[in-house]
């Protein structure tokens, strides 16, 4: 099963602590070229001065990106995941918070995509993961991947410096000077990336997202993907288990930090508004955000009890909140950005340090996984025909390959959160009439879910 | 009449009346308890009683001396939903403690203006019919007094004052009606 189909959530990314930095020469492939030394292949990312530190490639950070390159041809981790704790779902409700316009896909009715599909997508808890990846890179330990763990790039540079080994002219190859000290994953602030001098283009949005786990009504199967649309951005909650949730809120950075600090009772109650109230009602509680004599759950009591609507089955809504995981809220920053470029000489950029988008479509790290694919393809190539891997001829085919791909998703999904971050009634209008009109066109419905799922 | 056609038309905006109470704490309180505004309800003779420049006293001098009762508003009829027909079912019952504040009279005059001073703090759409066709039945004089001074004045006023929807009334009976009136915004029409 190809890691593209995963469909994730990044609410563990600040938990996540350790990375690594990976350095591997493909030295079993140097067969291909009969020599046995090392060849003079070129290094990919970046290499050392000294004979045994000569990479032929080094990858920088170890995300999941990172160590999904590292695993080079054959990915096939889907079976060191943890199946327990992997949620597929099958349905998508998503909705205009003020026009209540919406929009569902659902698995069990598509017949056009493919009889045997089980899910439009799973969720995967990061660590799960990166747990399986790096059972599968262990097995490599020993022979071509050197892991330097807790150690972070100081520098990365060109040397002139003349050194011992004449045999190659390795001054165009760039240098890490590492130190062990405080990590730095590579990702959006890529140290890579501002050595090679690409510029990454792009806007922040006035924007936070806050990640939390839920423990929510228990259910059956929980097993469907929300997400209303809020003037302030999407809330969205994915399904873990049949008791927890996953849930990530754009919204504006004022607001992340408040609801983040919010005392946990208020919390849940805010969230279950969130979905189910009016705008009006969810601007009355952010203003009293800060007011602990405000009691939210008899806030959402009693709204609810005036709201109740006729629901078409038990579907209008996503399971009540009970309460939320301790520590496990989070905010980061928003933005969108793409690197002006993906290679050059010697470099090439994947994952969150080639490109970053605005969580609403669950695409960034989907994004990351595909330019792994093509990347190992390039450089599988590259290999087979006894190329020198770091020229930029041959590292243009994976930017040829990605730029344009990840170009259109993140525009499409900057223009879906420009839409629907707008409560200009008649923009509310059109686009409660374009959803309206989509849910009704099946064949639409069917290319937009193939897309998000990468099965092109 | 004209009580009918705002039933029928203005669900959009009683959604919007309703959303404007809900974001304010005394607009809620108002929504939650659903208190009416009758003779019932009302101790008009305890009110006669206060002293005066007291809403309370002035609302009973009003009721009093235009001779009107607070019960001769129209039932609502043709909203389904309950909380919207509460907010319009309040609206109405309002409407003298609004001439109680701003000191229009019970006129054809005065109603218009008061229309317009609605229509600026609510929007809702038998305002601004009213406030449109009513002063076609006024003579030209009394257009024109009402356009050049009445109009301004509740433009201005009504949309820099605050909701009234969102005013507990029956919390204000012993405020000093200066007071009041500062607090809420309004000033008296030259």
């Amino acid at each position: 099963m190809s890691l593209t189909r995963i469909n994730l959530f990044n609410q563990t990314k600040h938990k996540f602590r350790y990375t690594t930095s990976l350095l591997f020469n493909i030295r079993h492939l140097a067969t291909v070229t009969q020599d046995h030394n090392i060849k003079k292949r070129d290094v990919f990312d970046n290499s050392f001065m000294i004979d045994k530190n000569l990479y032929d490639i080094a990858i920088i950070g170890g995300g999941i990106t990172g160590n999904a390159l590292a695993c080079a041809l054959d990915i096939g981790v889907w079976e060191n995941i943890n199946h327990e704790r992997i949620r597929p779902y099958k349905d998508i409700q998503v909705w205009d918070g003020i026009s209540d316009a919406r929009i569902r896909f659902n698995s069990d009715e598509r017949i056009s995509i493919n009889k045997n599909v089980e899910a439009i997508a799973w969720i995967i808890e990061n660590n799960n993961i990166q747990h399986a990846i790096l059972t599968k890179l262990a097995q490599y330990k020993d022979s071509n991947i050197d892991f330097l763990e807790n150690t972070s790039v100081k520098r990365i540079m060109f040397d002139d410096v003349n050194y011992e080994n004449e045999q190659f002219d390795l001054s165009d190859w760039p240098s890490l000077e590492l130190s062990n000290g405080k990590i730095g994953a590579d990702g959006i602030n890529s140290v890579v990336r501002s050595f090679a001098n690409i510029e990454s283009l792009g806007w922040d949005y006035n924007a936070r997202a806050v990640v939390a786990t839920l423990q929510v009504e228990p259910q059956v199967e929980n097993a469907t993907a929300w997400q209303r649309f809020l003037p302030t951005g999407p809330i969205a909650m994915l399904p873990l288990n049949n008791r927890f949730s996953s849930m990530v809120w754009s919204t504006t950075p004022t607001l992340a930090s408040k609801i983040c600090t919010l005392p946990s009772n208020n919390f849940i109650h805010l969230v279950n508004a969130a979905f189910r109230l009016r705008i009006a009602d969810l601007e009355y509680l952010y203003s009293q955000l800060e007011n602990s004599d405000i009691e939210f759950a008899k806030e959402f009591e009693w709204r609810q009890s005036i709201e109740k609507k006729p629901g078409i089955g038990n579907e209008i809504s996503p399971p009540l909140v009970l309460d939320v995981q301790e520590k496990s809220r989070a905010e980061f920053p928003l933005k969108m950005r793409n690197a002006e470029s993906y290679v050059k000489e010697r470099i090439a950029l994947i994952g969150d340090a080639a490109h970053t988008i605005h969580p609403l479509a669950g695409q960034g790290l989907n994004q990351g996984l595909a330019d792994v694919q093509s990347l190992v393809k390039v450089i599988e190539h590259g290999v087979v025909t006894g190329q020198d891997l770091g020229n930029i001829q041959l590292l243009k085919n994976y930017s040829s390959d990605r730029y344009l791909s990840n170009l259109i998703m993140l525009g499409a999904v900057d223009k879906l959160h420009k839409l629907f971050g707008n409560d200009f009634a008649p923009i509310v209008f059109m686009r409660s009439l374009g959803l309206q009109v989509i849910n009704n066109l099946e064949p639409v419905k069917s290319e937009i879910i193939k897309y998000a799922m990468g099965i092109e | 009449m004209i009580a009918t056609l705002a039933e029928t038309t203005s669900s959009i905006f009683l959604s919007k009346l309703r959303d404007e109470m809900l974001r304010d704490s005394k607009g809620r309180q108002i929504l939650r308890e659903r208190p009416i505004i009758n003779s019932k309800t009302i101790d008009i003779p305890y009110l006669r009683t206060l002293p005066e420049r007291t809403f309370g006293k002035e609302y009973a001098n009003f009721l009093d001396g235009e001779m009107v009762t607070p019960d001769t508003r129209e039932k609502v009829k043709y909203i389904e939903d309950e909380e919207l027909a509460y907010v319009m079912q309040r609206y109405r019952e309002c409407h003298d403690f609004f001439h109680t504040l701003t000191k229009l009279p019970v006129s054809v005059e005065g109603e218009l203006a008061l229309k317009w001073f609605e229509f600026a703090q609510t929007k809702l759409p038998m305002t601004l019919i009213s406030s449109v066709v009513g002063p076609l039945r006024l003579s030209s004089k009394e257009r024109t007094r009402l356009f050049e001074k009445y109009v301004p004045w509740a433009i201005q006023c009504g949309s820099q004052s605050k909701l009234l929807m969102n005013v507990y009334f029956e919390e204000c009976w012993n405020k000093d009606i200066t007071e009041m009136r500062k607090e809420l915004g309004i000033y008296l029409v030259e």
